[in-house]
């Protein structure tokens, strides 16, 4: 990410810290006292960077599996369904499996990537065959995936016994390891940042990278220096399920250790107008994420310390994101 | 002389770009007044400015021989100041009336007023003395029509002057008479036009006066009568440019370098608009193809570039077949392509020159799939500079090219990829004199070095200077072929219309 981008990145951000204010404002807040406990509760020691971080760990893969589709230039809103889907495979894989942690760990992370990449499938075929617009087939596949999930887990899945929505705990063995115990980050953010750095390296450097960045750039002109764009488009959508897949394999194996009904608050659709803040850059994408992260998990902290109420929090993050996609509404005009 | 539009000592940077400098001349009213230049003399920045786009950065536009402030192009058209833009912008969902009407459209009762919107239409357009289907789409309307409606929409508008960038770019040569001769008419109403264009010819032919431009500056203030198209050019280039001229020489002999036969294409709604035709094309050899637009010329662009699949037919290429083959087969068979449509296909124009350079060939430039991006930046410089491309850095945007040197660097990109056979379509439409010659030579070079070619072109001149056999297209057919030396503007010309060669 450039200078420009930065800025570009920063705008919404800025826009929607001011009407944050005017809201807090208008409700009798300071906004600037709020601001700074925020900031402090966001990033202020280890223990609060490390819930920031845990925060950020899901948005990291999710905006990194939009980015990988969107740069290549299909817009994929999808990664929410593949989040719930990949989330279940683990916790299901994780519960069942038993095995030492080095198998384990692996194989329900793969079979999450799997799930989310096989249901990529359909809309990136539709895309790629048909010239069916994946904006709709995506959106609409998130409904059914989040419906099959809650069925499942409200009915074959559900753990005996258990009045909530959830499957059984996973095996110990099958929880991601800690990194600062007894603190919630796992090495779920480690692979995330791993993963996002890849991804820094396999743009600029390799040949799939510069094929996906022609074909998103302009399409047209790709096929005619004999680069096929249904193919390009095709794996970026595959690759940008089973990243989605992924990240709700490692949410369920990282933090909640088991599948729940509501399993994401929308971090899929958060993942969208991370990709877009970051300009599809790899160094975007986990800066975006981080500062998404601090806003959640400073907002779940900031209620107990003071009466501002959490809702603060979701109208900053809603106002980034119109912002963000009124952005790149303007750019494709 | 009274000046109905004009500037005076004129200036326009864009930081260090001078885009003129200043800039002093005067169109009387009534007239036309012909602009002439190369890529980037500042004519479509003196322009702007005297549409009110764009201020000055020191002296000022006259209008009726008043100095004046344009606050912007509302003001400009107000004072009777209206521009259509060489690629004229239409809403292609909207019919022509729509288009026409867009922004001023006649209200009664809170709703558009289609029979007043009509009949004003039908009146514009007997004044004109053109006859229009108004309620086609405009994304049907052929380039002509779409043409005249940008300047009819300037008259609908109260424009009287009209200020006509390039309106002759995309037209045939019957087309362009008839554009011409309603600018006369429209002179002869009392209009002034200001009239781009790089062909002379026409400049020559129907203007009053014509002002040269080169660097920013005005070179050469003069009329028709008082001179010649070889002193326009030369006073546009600076030096003078030896046309190509190729020496008259054998035929290449030996087997075809690729085969079409009963080769049958169609367009994007399935509509046939090529062949069946039978079409060989030797190594060494230039093919070209003379017609008037959509007889069949971009169907058979599109075939022999591998982007479009014939309905029917055999092609073979260095004896392989090609029938069914990918794009990139096409092209990792030794194919190359120049497309016309440069800005959207022939580049990436919001991608860097390196990648431009690179793209449809990152594979040849890596190993176990990770780029060497200091060999394809090796290769860039040096392919850039073999064509003499004028550019601030390898990771600049190809848009930062001028027009000339953008399809420079496709050149540079096709010819560097060593292809046996270059599919050019329209190589120097929009180029300026010395871009094009300097296009024609290495088209020329490429085939002296055993390259075949086949060049598409409306420019008769060009596929004259540069074609070894011309092959006339009408109707998706090919209705007749000359050799170098036997195609004169006149056969050829008559032969693309449909009638047989004589």
């Amino acid at each position: 990410m450039n200078a420009a981008g930065a800025v570009a990145a920063g705008a919404p951000f800025a826009l929607a810290l001011l009407i944050g204010a005017a809201v807090l404002a208008a409700t009798g807040f300071s906004p600037l006292d709020v601001y700074r406990l925020m900031l402090v509760e966001g990033f202020g020691g280890e223990r609060r960077i490390a819930a920031t971080l845990t925060a950020a760990t899901p948005l990291l893969l999710t905006g990194l599996a939009a980015a990988v589709s969107f740069r290549a230039g299909a817009f994929n809103v999808g990664v929410e369904g593949c989040f719930f889907l990949g989330g279940l495979v683990a916790a299901v894989a994780g519960g069942r499996l038993a095995a030492p942690s080095w198998l384990i760990i692996p194989a329900a992370l793969v079979l999450a990537a799997v799930i989310g990449a096989l249901w990529m499938a359909l809309p990136a075929l539709l895309r790629t065959r048909l010239a069916v617009d994946e904006v709709v087939t995506t959106l609409m596949l998130n409904f059914i995936a989040i419906g099959i999930a809650s069925w499942l887990v409200n009915g074959p899945l559900l753990a005996r016994g258990s009045a909530n929505s959830a499957t059984p705990p996973i095996l110990p063995a099958a929880e991601l390891p800690r990194l600062l115990p007894p603190g919630a980050l796992s090495a779920g953010f480690v692979l995330s940042l791993v993963l996002i750095a890849l991804y820094g390296l396999w743009g600029p450097l390799t040949v799939g990278g510069f094929r996906s960045r022609m074909v998103g750039r302009n399409a047209r002109f790709s096929r005619a220096v004999g680069i096929e764009p249904g193919g390009v488009v095709f794996s970026a959508m595959i690759a940008s399920g089973a990243l989605g897949g992924l990240a709700g394999g490692v949410h369920a194996l990282g933090l909640v250790h088991r599948f729940v009904a509501g399993f994401s608050p929308g971090y899929g659709f958060t993942g969208v107008a991370i990709a877009l803040l970051a300009r599809n850059s790899a160094l975007g994408v986990a800066l975006v994420a981080i500062l998404f992260g601090a806003l959640s998990s400073a907002g779940a902290n900031i209620q107990l310390f003071s009466d501002v109420p959490i809702e603060i929090v979701q109208i900053l993050q809603g106002a980034v994101m119109i912002f963000a996609v009124a952005q790149f509404r303007g750019r494709r005009a | 002389m009274k000046v109905r539009i004009g500037a005076r000592n004129l200036s326009k940077g864009f930081g260090p770009v001078v885009a003129n400098d200043a800039v002093d001349f005067a169109a009387a009213p009534g007239t036309i007044h012909a602009l002439v230049g190369g890529n980037g003399a500042g004519k479509s920045t003196l322009m702007r400015i005297l549409q009110g786009v764009e201020r000055p950065d020191a002296g000022e536009v006259i209008l009726d021989d008043q100095p004046v402030r344009l606050a912007g192009p509302a003001d400009a058209y107000a004072r009777g100041v209206g521009m259509a833009p060489q690629e004229f912008m239409l809403s292609p969902q909207l019919t022509l009336l729509e288009n026409l009407i867009l922004g001023r459209e006649p209200m009664r009762r809170g709703l558009i007023d289609e029979r007043a919107a009509l009949s004003a239409a039908e009146a514009l357009a007997a004044s004109a003395g053109v006859r229009l289907d108004w309620r086609m789409r405009a994304a049907d309307a052929p380039a002509p029509v779409r043409q005249i409606l940008g300047i009819l929409r300037l008259l609908y508008r109260g424009a009287d002057v009209l200020i006509l960038d390039e309106p002759t770019a995309v037209l045939a040569p019957a087309q362009i008479a008839e554009l011409l001769q309603l600018m006369r008419k429209l002179k002869r109403e009392g209009r002034t036009i200001l009239f781009i264009s790089h062909k002379l010819e026409e400049v020559l032919a129907v203007a009053d006066a014509v002002t040269v431009m080169r660097a920013g500056r005005v070179v050469l203030t003069t009329t028709p009568s008082q001179t010649t198209a070889a002193t326009l050019a030369q006073a546009m280039v600076g030096e003078t440019i030896e046309p190509p001229r190729l020496a008259a020489r054998a035929a290449p002999s030996g087997e075809a370098l690729l085969r079409a036969r009963g080769f049958v294409g169609r367009d994007g709604l399935g509509v046939q608009r090529l062949g069946p035709i039978d079409l060989d094309i030797r190594a060494g050899e230039i093919v070209g193809v003379a017609g008037v637009g959509g007889n069949g010329q971009d169907e058979l662009v599109a075939c022999l570039a591998g982007l479009a699949a014939p309905a029917a037919g055999a092609l073979s290429f260095a004896g392989a077949d090609l029938g069914a083959a990918s794009t990139a087969a096409f092209r990792a068979a030794g194919i190359g392509y120049v497309s016309a449509d440069r800005a959207e296909e022939g580049l990436c124009q919001n991608a860097s020159l390196a990648d431009n350079f690179l793209a449809g060939r990152e594979a040849l430039f890596a190993r176990a799939g990770v780029l060497n991006l200091a060999a394809v930046r090796r290769s860039a410089r040096a392919a850039l500079a073999a064509l003499s491309v004028r550019y601030g850095r390898l990771s600049d945007s190809a848009a930062t090219l001028s027009g000339g040197n953008q399809q420079r660097l496709v050149m540079a990109r096709e010819l560097d990829r060593a292809a046996k056979l270059l599919v050019a379509a329209q190589p120097t439409r929009g180029v300026d004199i010395a871009g094009a010659a300097f296009i024609h030579a290495a088209l020329a070079a490429f085939r002296d070095r055993g390259g075949a070619a086949l060049l598409v072109s409306e420019d008769l001149e060009e596929l004259l200077a540069l074609s070894d056999r011309v092959i006339a297209i009408y109707n998706g057919r090919f209705v007749g072929e000359l050799r170098q030396g036997a195609a004169t503007i006149d056969n050829v010309g008559r032969m693309m219309l449909g009638q047989m060669a004589a």
